[in-house]
């Protein structure tokens, strides 16, 4: 039944080719642009290396001090998170805790020539809550990080930058004017994975100076491992209740009196990120509704050009629909056949979009734009692009179906159309 | 006025010829009203358009005043439907989307006129066919009889010499039909404006000059 | 004929309301990347008001001692980014050396706003040190830039530039005239010079109001620059570079310094703003691509549902060319009707004011260009529909079913 359905609808697109072309035109760059796109977030939001953890992991990014006059939004310092984030590893629900600076860039000039690289300062939890595949050697111990040893893990291109390729381990590099044994060597990480991405990771202990241990704002970030995903809304909510008790000891009293923060998922810490000062509304939220809008703007113009032309394409056939009417079919077989026909018309544009997007996304990752993008189709975006594909199709195909169910049979058999 | 002189038409598809004219010699005088007649599938229709030059003969050659239309091209064979000849169409052909006024003047979209000139004509011509009445009206809103009046109107707003009709009354009833023929003897009379009617209806035959009947694509009797 | 063809196409409004849509939709996606585009274009041609070419930015990065945000640093600090500058300026590449706290093409910075005379005036703010006018090269105006002795006054002195003293004084001359009211136990700030233009935040961005204020190293409450920059001899040789950050690693070990070109600040901030341009513009591109076939498809299928009416056009006297020029106009008319509703959406913008910095002319330039491209559009789909309509005998179109 179905396989008739089928067969009828590819010999109806083969016979208006034009018409085929075109939507499946229409369909393919639709789905090309929103399925790059979807990578693009997927890159950025979902479980993907070194953060294979991300569905039980909960970041403090930023914090917001709020005064009566003043208010001042930045990433945190690690005095705050040394004294209130740090104990919550002792939490029954939490399993480990790592500090990290955000990553910096940082100057080595290597026999005339000048390496700039971006780096981080984390402690020994770090390789735990993260999984860095490694090439070579190991990460660095918290052992380490007490000591103030100077020793730092890698990534493959800083490798390759430095030594040229060759194994890099028990050697020395310089970097903002300090020397650095590496220890390992790790797989490149995406620029966009913003919790963990870097060149190279150096105990926090090397700092130049130790005033970073000061101060409630600075350049620092926590990353909270959960047990397990269903533990998070308890552990944001208990750092809810750290924070109120923190309010109490705040530094400047005078200037500040709240602490604006949260344990943050991927997303909602890149929400947080992009919904500046104060939210008013959850800025998760927002961003969701803004990611929503923008992709149903963009959807707008194709929509109402696949409406135009399925809607050609049935007038095209309607004397053969009023002739079917005539003998009989009834309305819902004709937009039964319609809507099949249009989900093929879908499906094939959206395979060809995928194909395109996946040309388009080896040439980005090429370019270099976004360091190490690895921008991939993987089964999630992939079932995303089906998603919208479909809700596409459907939305194209809603209007013209009820059109031509609207179709009067023997005006239909004179070729009109109303 | 109109003359054929062995004129002949062929349709070929892929595979197969047909004759629908076969040397058809004819000469039509001015203020002439004349009728075709013969069966279904004669080639009446056929003959009325390549009088009308909506068609080209395949052998043979069409004439109007004298002068054969062989050479012409477009432009010129526009000109010439648009100046000399009105065409009544059995299916009536009047465009829904414009009311009865917009559709009497279009012959004239095509010459060099005012807006004001163009409305006064056409006023005229609905007048002439008598539905002054109707002048804002949309087609689907009218009687089969008065829409054949509306294209009446359409075909001589021009003031053509040459009218060519093909079945006029083929979708009315015997009154309307009465009506239509009326108009037409009319024009005749008074205009003599030089008339081709196609017909099946022998009544309608009988009021004409002369009736030239075909058969299988060639002049009989 | 127009008249005749604004009744056709009114009358049948209702099957050409999606293409209006349609046409109304790619109108407003071409407005808004052209609009961007000419946006960037117009800044980019007015002056910059400074020289970037040799000048480099070393980001000097303080080790954090206070309690809390915003806190400036010790007099310590500020003592030893003064020797930091004098052995700079030591050096015999070196043409000039200055601090600052915000870097020149930097997105960052900071900014204030103010009331003066019952009118919100926003401006940007940087602090710089007395050397920046040599380092940068700006160009005064009126009155004078500031001078070492400057520390000394009992009032704050501060340069601004033309946008900000126009949006100020208007026309009178600001040079001397005090800015604003001081906050409490503040002094009072005057302006003592104004440069011609500074455009902080690149040549893509349009022009901001700005202000410089003093940074006097000397003073207790100073606030250390965040950045030192350096303006070298051209020609000056990328070694110097590493010789220049050793030094200063030297002269004070717990700092850190990472060495810019202003030439690779402005390139990424550029690229920060155009890279979502071109992507937009690309898919912008192939938007009306796809909207150009689909009108293509429509507009054929639409004139063949008009056979019959154009074969009694042809029979009523209108030639090959009469058809032609009648579907091309047709598709006109609706084009208009299209870029109407779209021009209608979009004038909404200045006349509500929505969005400050577009001028103008920045805004019609960009409508006109819209509008020109969807004629073109309407105008190259209409050709190949037209063609086959109008070739058809009349015989046979009124013959069709």
């Amino acid at each position: 039944m179905i396989k008739n359905y089928l067969k009828v609808a590819l010999k109806v697109l083969g016979r208006r080719k034009f018409f085929t072309f075109i939507s499946l035109f229409a369909i393919s760059v639709t789905l090309l642009v929103l399925l790059v796109a979807t990578a693009l977030l997927d890159n950025v939001f979902a479980t993907g290396a070194p953060e294979v953890h991300a569905d039980r992991m909960l970041g403090v990014y930023r914090m917001t001090m709020k005064g009566p006059e003043n208010t001042w939004t930045s990433p945190v310092g690690y005095a705050f998170l040394d004294r209130y984030v740090r104990p919550m590893a002792k939490l029954p629900s939490v399993e480990r805790v790592t500090i990290t600076t955000a990553a910096e860039s940082v100057v080595s000039y290597l026999n005339g020539r000048k390496i700039q690289s971006s780096m981080r300062r984390t402690d020994g939890e770090f390789w735990r809550v993260l999984a860095f595949d490694f090439v070579e050697g190991e990460p660095f111990t918290t052992v380490d990080d007490e000591n103030g040893r100077r020793v730092a893990v890698i990534s493959e291109t800083t490798r390759q930058r430095f030594f040229d390729g060759r194994p890099a381990v028990g050697k020395t590099l310089e970097a903002d004017g300090q020397s650095f044994r590496v220890v390992g060597v790790v797989r490149d990480v995406p620029l966009l994975r913003y919790s963990s991405s870097a060149d190279l990771w150096v105990p926090i202990t090397t700092a130049k100076s130790s005033g970073y241990k000061e101060g409630w704002s600075g350049n620092f970030s926590a990353l909270i491992l959960a047990r397990s995903p269903a533990d998070l809304p308890q552990i944001k909510a208990e750092f809810q209740s750290i924070l109120r008790g923190a309010e109490k000891q705040i530094p400047d009293p005078k200037s500040f009196k709240t602490l604006i923060a949260g344990a943050d998922t991927l997303f909602e810490g890149a929400a947080r990120l992009f919904v500046p000062g104060p939210p008013v509304v959850d800025p998760a939220i927002q961003l969701r509704a803004a990611l929503l809008a923008l992709m149903l703007g963009f959807m707008l113009l194709p929509t109402i050009n696949l409406v135009n032309i399925n809607l050609s394409r049935i007038l095209d056939r309607a004397s053969e629909i009023g002739v079917r009417r005539a003998f009989g079919a009834s309305s819902r077989t004709l937009i039964g056949q319609f809507l099949i026909e249009n989900l093929v018309l879908t499906l094939i544009g959206a395979g060809v979009g995928l194909a395109l997007a996946a040309v388009v996304l080896r040439i980005f990752n090429a370019s270099g734009l976004i360091e190490h993008a690895g921008l991939q189709i993987n089964a999630r975006v992939f079932l995303y692009g089906l998603a919208i594909a479909l809700f596409f199709g459907l939305l194209s195909g809603v209007y013209p179906a009820w059109r031509m169910s609207k179709l009067h049979p023997v005006q239909a058999l004179r070729g009109r159309s109303a | 006025m109109i003359n054929l002189r062995q004129v002949s038409k062929q349709y070929r598809t892929d595979r197969i010829e047909t004759t629908a004219l076969d040397n058809i010699n004819l000469e039509i005088g001015k203020g002439e009203f004349i009728s075709i007649m013969g069966p279904s599938g004669c080639g009446k229709s056929t003959l009325l358009n390549l009088m009308g030059l909506l068609d080209e003969p395949t052998s043979g050659q069409v004439a109007l005043d004298g002068k054969s239309i062989d050479r012409y091209g477009d432009r010129a064979l526009s000109r010439v439907r648009n100046e000399r000849i009105g065409f009544i169409f059995q299916q009536f052909h009047l465009v829904s989307d414009l009311s009865v006024v917009d559709n009497v003047e279009i012959p004239l979209l095509y010459r060099r006129m005012s807006n004001k000139e163009r409305r006064k004509a056409a006023l005229a011509a609905l007048d002439r066919v008598g539905l002054s009445s109707r002048i804002h009206h949309f087609p689907t809103q009218l009687s089969g009889g008065q829409q054949q009046r509306v294209a009446i109107a359409r075909a001589i707003v021009g003031r053509p010499g040459i009218l060519l009709a093909d079945e006029p009354t083929g979708n009315l009833d015997s009154q309307m039909g009465d009506e239509i023929m009326g108009i037409l003897e009319d024009l005749n009379q008074k205009e003599k404006t030089t008339i081709v009617m196609v017909t099946h209806d022998p009544r309608m035959a009988d009021k004409t000059h002369r009736v030239v009947r075909l058969f299988d694509g060639r002049q009989v009797q | 004929m127009i008249r005749h063809l604004l009744k056709l196409v009114w009358n049948r409004k209702r099957s050409n309301a999606l293409i209006i849509l349609e046409i109304c939709a790619s109108f407003l996606v071409v407005f808004v990347v052209a609009t961007l585009g000419l946006f960037f274009l117009d800044n980019y041609r007015r002056p910059l008001g400074f020289e970037w070419k040799n000048v480099w930015n070393v980001r000097v990065g303080i080790p954090h001692t206070g309690s809390g945000p915003g806190d400036g640093g010790s007099p310590e600090q500020a003592a030893l980014f003064e020797r930091l500058l004098r052995e700079v300026r030591s050096f015999g590449a070196v043409e000039a050396a200055a601090g600052t706290a915000v870097t020149p093409f930097d997105q960052g910075g900071f900014g204030g706003s103010w009331t003066i005379d019952g009118k919100n005036v926003e401006m940007a703010i940087d602090e710089v040190t007395a050397g920046f006018a040599d380092v940068m090269g700006l160009k005064m105006v009126a009155g004078r830039w500031f001078q070492e002795a400057d520390s000394g006054l009992a009032w704050k002195p501060i340069v601004i530039d033309r946008e900000l003293a126009r949006a100020v004084y208007g026309t009178a001359d600001p040079v001397g005239r005090p800015f604003g009211k001081p906050e409490p136990n503040e002094r009072q700030y005057r302006v003592i010079g104004v440069v011609s233009d500074f455009r902080k935040s690149g040549e893509l961005m349009p022009n901001d109001n700005f202000m410089f204020r003093l940074t006097d190293l000397r003073a207790p409450d100073v606030r250390t620059p965040s950045n030192l920059l350096v303006r070298v001899r051209p020609g000056t040789s990328p070694e110097f570079e590493e010789a220049l950050v050793k030094h200063m690693q030297a002269v004070a070990p717990d700092w850190s310094f990472e060495v810019l070109p202003l030439a690779q600040v402005r390139a990424t901030s550029s690229r920060f703003f155009l890279t979502p341009l071109i992507v937009a513009g690309t898919v912008a591109f192939f938007l009306l691509l796809m909207v150009g076939l689909g009108l293509i498809g429509v507009l054929w299928q639409n004139l063949l549902q008009r056979t019959r009416e154009i074969g009694l056009r042809r029979a009523a006297g209108a030639s090959r060319a009469a058809v032609h020029r009648q579907v091309l106009l047709e598709q006109m008319v609706v084009t208009s009707l299209g870029i109407l509703l779209g021009t209608l959406l979009v004038v909404q913008i200045p006349v509500l004011d929505l969005i400050g910095v577009l001028s103008n002319r920045v805004f019609a330039s960009g409508l006109l260009f819209a509008m020109v491209t969807m004629y073109l559009i309407s105008i190259l789909c209409t050709l190949y529909p037209s063609t086959l309509a109008a070739r058809v005998q009349p015989a046979e179109a009124l013959r069709y079913e």
